[in-house]
């Protein structure tokens, strides 16, 4: 036998290799191989659910931070950890005038990682707004608005305006003198449209001051309505990006 | 050799470079790009975790519908509209300037389809001239308008001279209207129910009286003001060579956009206090 072809000993290394990637649980996860090839490597972008928003290859310049500082990446990346510690902040938090504020107090005082998770909250929401903000200012500096990707310019005007109401939504729900006050000014502003302000901001308050059923609503918008709609947008902001040719490049 | 090929021969050669070279400038999603997003992702992680850990999020006293803090603030990203409602009829501020400057936003593509300038940072060549234009004025001028209306020009000239402000229907904004002898009549000009049918759609009747000066201003001034200004702005940037193409204007419209909401909003954040005056201000300071 030709030692070329199969040499007697393989080394640890190729075997623990072996037993790891090429072994029927990995592949019934993983329908490709490890991604260390570069068809295998494809293959892991086109097959895998999340990564399958990507093509699979993508043009040199695009890789580049300063092209697009990732804002619209770390948009979505907020909406997600928004998501999960808004998540864990719905266990301890019930939305009625005579609990919310106790709630926040024991979030902040009892809840090991309570602090923790609100603060959080906070400041990725805050952070949400600055990176959509600015993703559309790079949007519109690198020129990636103009056709065929008019309608997607669009589309993000939308989430901009979500994600305001999302932020907007939030803020009263700590129900302190700065939640409150916040949304009163606010819900007055929607109030002096001519004709149907009055009646549009009766809807969105639940009565004539901002109280109980102001409370369940902004909740029920900010925990449920909102981020479905938000969802909905960048499913089809992120589908357009595809479709329109991914990101914008010189002619 | 290739054996079957039953494939034409390609066209023209050119064509099969060219497809070559851009295969050539492409990479790899993964690892390229996903590395990328994963390594931007955990830094962001690590930056936010540190932010609530060093920096506790606010909360004040509970809600108390009978105690209005003073000044009583919207959210920050709401403050600039906030700012506008001091300057001019409520619902222009609150809700005609938002909406019109939502579909003006929404419809930048459909106004500047031109196909120059893409997928590179400002790269039209008097783009970042535009940029700073744009900025430059729509920051400046927000900032004297503000200092208008709060009458400084007139508390500079009495600290002068020791003397009054000798022009007293330009005080600022609202003196046009308290400080001009207008005619009796023009105070309360009566319309009747019939011009805002609002009954048709189910609602009250509405008598319409027309307060002459009050309308002009808190509507016609600063309605002029908002959209005359940047039309003015982009006649002199175009007879001045500044800006040429479309894709010129639309950068210095939307560096002006940008800048004045930048300034409303940190003006309307920390420049804001009580009773809403022209006083340095932080919410941090005293009640938390």
């Amino acid at each position: 036998m030709a030692a070329t072809e199969s040499p007697e000993r393989r080394s640890m290394g190729d075997r623990v290799y072996d037993a790891i990637f090429t072994n029927r649980l990995w592949r019934s996860i993983f329908r490709s191989g490890y991604p260390n090839t570069p068809r295998n490597q494809m293959l892991a972008v086109a097959t895998n659910v999340f990564l399958h928003l990507h093509p699979t290859r993508i043009h040199r310049t695009h890789v580049k931070i300063t092209h697009t500082f990732c804002l619209g990446g770390l948009s979505f990346f907020l909406f997600l950890g928004l998501t999960i510690s808004g998540v864990l902040l719905m266990f301890y938090y019930v939305p009625s005038v005579e609990r919310a504020y106790e709630d926040i107090l024991a979030l902040e005082t009892d809840v090991r990682f309570g602090q923790l998770m609100r603060n959080m909250h906070r400041w990725m929401a805050h952070g949400m707004v600055l990176t959509v903000l600015m993703h559309m200012m790079r949007v519109f500096y690198t020129g990636a608005y103009k056709p065929p990707r008019e309608f997607n310019w669009v589309v993000g005007v939308v989430l901009l305006v979500l994600t305001l109401l999302l932020s907007f939504t939030g803020y009263l729900l700590p129900w302190d003198q700065l939640a409150l006050w916040a949304i009163t000014v606010g819900t007055n502003m929607v109030g002096s449209a001519p004709l149907l302000g009055e009646p549009n901001r009766f809807v969105l308050v639940g009565g004539f001051q901002v109280g109980q059923a102001a409370l369940i609503r902004f909740y029920t918008l900010h925990v449920i309505g909102l981020p479905l709609m938000a969802a909905v947008f960048m499913t089809v902001h992120f589908w357009r990006i595809r479709r329109d040719g991914g990101l914008a490049r010189p002619l | 050799m290739a054996a079957a090929n039953t494939q034409p021969v390609a066209a023209s050669r050119a064509v099969e470079a060219r497809k070559r070279r851009q295969r050539e400038e492409e990479l790899l999603v993964w690892p390229d790009l996903v590395f990328i997003e994963f390594i931007s992702a955990v830094l962001f992680t690590v930056l936010t975790v540190a932010l609530a850990v060093l920096v506790d999020a606010i909360l004040l006293d509970r809600a108390n519908p009978a105690v209005t803090p003073n000044p009583s603030k919207a959210p920050w990203y709401f403050l600039n509209l906030q700012e506008l409602l001091l300057h001019m009829h409520p619902a222009l501020a609150g809700v005609i300037v938002p909406t019109v400057a939502l579909i003006a936003l929404g419809a930048i593509p459909y106004w500047d389809n031109t196909a120059e300038g893409q997928g590179e940072w400002l790269s039209t060549p008097r783009a970042w001239l535009n940029t700073y234009v744009g900025a430059g004025v729509g920051s400046v001028g927000t900032l004297l308008l503000i200092l208008f209306d709060d009458a400084q020009h007139a508390k500079i000239w009495e600290k002068l001279t020791g003397t009054d402000w000798p022009i007293p229907a330009l005080r600022n904004l609202r003196a046009i209207q308290n400080e001009i002898p207008w005619p009796k009549s023009w105070l309360k000009v009566p319309l009747g129910d019939k011009v805002l049918r609002t009954d048709l759609l189910g609602l009250p009747k509405i008598s319409l009286n027309i307060n002459i000066p009050g309308l002009i201003v808190e509507q016609i001034i600063p309605l002029s003001t908002m959209v005359g200004l940047p039309i003015l702005l982009s006649i002199v940037a175009w007879k001045t060579k500044i800006a040429q193409t479309k894709r010129d204007h639309m950068i210095l419209q939307f560096s002006g956009f940008i800048a004045v909401y930048v300034t409303l909003t940190i003006i309307g954040t920390y420049v804001r206090g009580e009773g809403l005056a022209l006083v340095p201000y932080t919410i941090f300071a005293g009640d938390h």
